[in-house]
């Protein structure tokens, strides 16, 4: 009888790194709940997210050997990397064709943030507590977490300084901590 | 810079989170490895980040969950070569290459220890006359490393403490062993490194370690009999009974 072996980080990094059947099995099952939330987020039709779950996982065997942990856990890199998957997603042409209520002609500087799309979305998770924060907090997250935005998109995109931006964005991102208690 | 006031401006959140400029990226990554407390502030709120996202975690249908791991084992599955006149396909092995490097690495640090006390041997014996460092080892006993019965064992950093390095000398005769740091991020005033021995799977303290004292052993004592590997971990001073979850050392017997 086979006996499940246990990981820890270093031990599960080293056997990803090592393309280790067992160790993408273990890293798909501890995690794929916790990155498919964040898909979610962000994608409503459950085909096109679950596609997406599989591009990410595709993006970790091939590029495990860019993971460098002296800047951050595992998660946090598996986080970004479904973030960024997911946002190449949505910008993606074909992405937005099937969108049926979306009108968005130009997606970088002209985006509703109450886009009728994302009522779909699944807002139990991050998002929602997103959006119990006040108004003008709500607003640099979405564009920064939700859309990819940089700091000067969005100061270009809110008409507002940069400075602005990066204090609201702070002070949004303390707010929201105080919320994962 | 006020660390305090850098902790709590958001910045730790905003890395965690993919959201920094680049710049506002590069001061980060630079300052964390000058500074243990932000290091540690990081590392709890990813920890913190990493809970809230496992705790909303919800999973998607069985038949994608097939389908991506069929697709993982079939990146995973090596490609035989059908030619018979090529020789046999080996999966390139990183474990053995990283197992040998770390071989090569350990060799290169002992030989560096050895080679660095010679050259600093005055030097050293100076300080020890100027500080009187009751933890370090005396200069005439730096024989240890000639010594047969000392088990080294190569302290590596784990995790995001990957650039932390130590050696460490253990005298199963005496149960004393001899910590050499290489490299430790500074400690800071209110906390200290604590050495861990583990024995049949209990975490026993050793000790503390002082990370002030570069180019000398730390002389520690009251080794347990049978420990199989040892770690450090950052406490509050004094230490604690239990360490810290966050591990920066780890060296195996």
């Amino acid at each position: 009888m086979s006996q499940a072996i246990t990981y820890t980080e270093d031990t599960l990094v080293a056997a990803l790194r090592n393309h280790n059947n067992d160790a993408y099995k273990h890293l798909y099952v501890h995690y794929r709940g916790a990155l498919y939330s964040i898909i979610t987020q962000f994608i409503a039709d459950t085909e096109i997210a679950n596609d997406v779950l599989q591009d990410v996982f595709v993006a970790v065997w091939k590029n495990i050997d860019k993971y460098d942990e002296t800047k951050g856990r595992l998660f946090t890199w598996l986080h970004t990397l479904t973030r960024n998957t997911t946002i190449n997603t949505t910008r993606s042409k074909n992405y937005k064709s099937q969108q049926k209520n979306d009108t968005i002609e130009d997606f970088v500087y002209t985006l509703d943030l109450n886009d009728t799309h994302q009522q779909n979305i699944n807002t139990i998770g991050l998002r929602k507590q997103v959006h119990l924060l006040r108004e003008d907090y709500k607003n640099v997250l979405e564009l920064s977490y939700y859309n990819g935005f940089t700091q000067e998109e969005i100061a270009k995109a809110l008409d507002i300084p940069i400075g602005t931006v990066k204090t609201r964005l702070r002070n949004a991102l303390i707010e929201l901590r105080k919320q994962f208690v | 810079m006020n660390i305090e006031n850098y902790i709590s401006s958001g910045i730790i959140e905003q890395y965690v989170m993919g959201l920094c400029s680049a710049e506002e990226k590069n001061e980060l990554e630079l300052l964390r490895h000058k500074d243990a407390v932000l290091n540690k502030a990081i590392i709890n709120f990813e920890i913190e980040f990493e809970q809230r996202m496992m705790r909303n975690a919800f999973l998607p249908g069985v038949q994608t969950d097939d389908k991506i791991l069929a697709s993982l084992q079939a990146l995973g599955t090596p490609v035989v070569s059908i030619n018979t006149n090529t020789k046999k396909t080996t999966k390139f092995s990183w474990v053995k290459i990283a197992a040998a490097a770390s071989v090569l690495l350990f060799a290169v640090s002992a030989f560096f220890n050895y080679t660095q006390y010679e050259k600093n041997k005055a030097q050293a014996a100076e300080l020890a006359a100027k500080n009187n460092l009751p933890q370090s080892l005396p200069v005439a006993n730096y024989s240890i490393l000639k010594d047969p019965n000392i088990t080294p064992v190569a302290m590596m950093g784990v995790g995001y403490h990957a650039i932390c390095r130590c050696t460490m000398f253990w005298d199963k005769k005496t149960g004393k062993a001899y910590v050499m740091i290489h490299h430790l991020v500074p400690s800071g005033d209110n906390n200290e490194y604590q050495l861990w021995a583990n024995v049949n799977g209990k975490q026993v303290s050793v000790g503390m370690i002082n990370d002030a004292i570069r180019d000398r052993f730390i002389e520690v004592s009251g080794v347990p009999e049978g420990s199989k590997e040892f770690i450090v971990t950052m406490e509050k001073n004094g230490g604690a009974t239990v360490p810290d979850a966050d591990v920066v050392l780890k060296g195996t017997v």
